[in-house]
């Protein structure tokens, strides 16, 4: 009998140490890390309308940092935001709205008027993609430099230092993926891609698949 | 035949309760995996300025609220409160902090009043607005004031989630609002063990 125990747990331990082999390997579950809390804001858009963080919970959020009057040659953050936004079709997102924000570092000259004029420039759809900034530099400094670990500098010049990307931030405000922006390769098909494991994770993560989901959490099965 | 069927029954029973006995935790708030540190900050309470690394060694609980609160955040604290005594001796291992979102009227002497009615260990901090806006917002809390009664004088709109940093200052845990006293009890222990 004692061997039959024995067998028995060698085979139990056996099969849970496969299993979890097996998850980390071939991870049929991916998901994106929650990296950290997304800064809490008040900003004012193209339109002069108050926009704050909480008005975004519930949505996937896109973020961007720029400001208009870079100048050429200027990174061009605006295509990227675009091509998603037009791209998000190709995704099942179930009902989950997206939300897109860019923050202007320059709240000095971008005035909402300054905004619009630049949204409309980018074919943008104000329903879904707002221009934001805030008067009060200090946070903003905050927000965008610590909350969101988006260098930049005002060079005191008419131009900023700024190291351009983009954030994605969850409908539960935590923010789990940064994109650095490069000219060679659009970061559009990632983001969509993320999206789309975002999506999956909100839909399925519930009874007893929610273990499954925080298994790939525990195990880092993270979507490349 | 029928010894060999009862030992594979009493083998089956026993691996059915190690998977049970032994499962992973299932946190009830969401897990964090930050690989950096949170925010560090410094505010003052009734005997001085008081640092979230001061905490280093003890789970922290960091909440946002204030004294005028009417619902909100005495039932939170209450449910954290409730957990810590549930919790023991174990207890001595966590500490909350509250930091104050409403400067103006919350001194650092009201808050140590206000705090104590919940729990002899809590620490009730504040400062200037522009510190506390900082705070605020690099934990993802979001505050405005709003139009009370003659009775309340102006409300706090706020985010209302109770964050929870590990030992080692990284932030671990978000529970919503409404997080009952035994789910915050459950993983504090779990994350005691660790």
């Amino acid at each position: 009998m004692n061997k039959y125990l024995l067998n028995g747990l060698y085979t139990f331990i056996g099969v849970i140490a496969i299993a979890a082999f097996a998850f980390k390997v071939f991870q049929p579950i991916q998901v994106l890390p929650r990296m950290r809390i997304a800064p809490a804001y008040s900003f004012i858009d193209q339109n002069g309308n108050t926009i704050i963080s909480e008005d975004l919970r519930g949505k996937f959020v896109l973020y961007s940092f720029t400001y208009t009057n870079c100048p050429a040659p200027c990174f061009n953050m605006g295509d990227t935001m675009k091509e998603v936004q037009s791209r998000l079709g190709e995704v099942d997102l179930g009902n989950i709205p997206v939300a897109f924000v860019t923050i202007s570092v320059d709240p000095d000259r971008d005035t909402p008027d300054a905004l619009n004029t630049y949204g409309t420039n980018l074919g943008a759809d104000f329903d879904q993609w707002m221009f934001v900034t805030t008067p009060n530099k200090a946070l903003l400094k905050t927000i965008v430099g610590s909350g969101f670990e988006t260098y930049y500098e005002d060079k005191g010049n008419g131009e900023f230092a700024l190291d351009p990307g983009y954030v994605l931030v969850d409908g539960w405000g935590i923010i789990r993926s940064e994109y650095r922006y490069t000219t060679e390769v659009s970061d559009a098909d990632r983001i969509l891609r993320h999206l789309g494991v975002l999506a999956d994770e909100v839909k399925n993560s519930t009874g007893s698949a929610k273990l499954a989901y925080e298994a790939a959490h525990l195990f880092l099965c993270y979507a490349p | 035949m029928k010894i060999k069927v009862i030992l594979s029954v009493i083998v089956v029973a026993v691996l059915a309760a190690g998977v049970y006995f032994f499962r992973p935790h299932t946190f009830h708030g969401t897990v964090i995996q930050s690989p950096e540190a949170a925010y560090d900050f410094s505010l003052t309470s009734v005997n001085g300025d008081v640092s979230i690394s001061d905490f280093r060694g003890k789970i922290v609980l960091i909440y946002f609220g204030y004294t005028f609160c009417p619902d909100i955040c005495p039932g939170t604290l209450a449910n954290v409160a409730q957990a810590l005594r549930d919790m023991g001796a174990q207890a001595e291992d966590v500490q909350l902090i509250m930091v104050s979102l409403d400067p103006e009227r919350d001194t650092p002497e009201k808050l140590a009043e206000y705090m104590g009615h919940f729990h002899p260990s809590f620490i009730g901090v504040t400062g200037s607005k522009e510190k506390l806006d900082e705070v605020a917002a690099l934990y993802g809390i979001f505050y405005q004031k709003a139009e009370g009664s003659n009775a309340t004088g102006y409300l706090i709109d706020h985010t209302a989630t109770l964050m929870v940093l590990d030992r080692e200052g990284y932030l671990k845990l978000v529970f919503p609002f409404g997080v009952t006293a035994e789910e915050i009890a459950d993983d504090l222990k779990y994350m005691i063990r660790q």
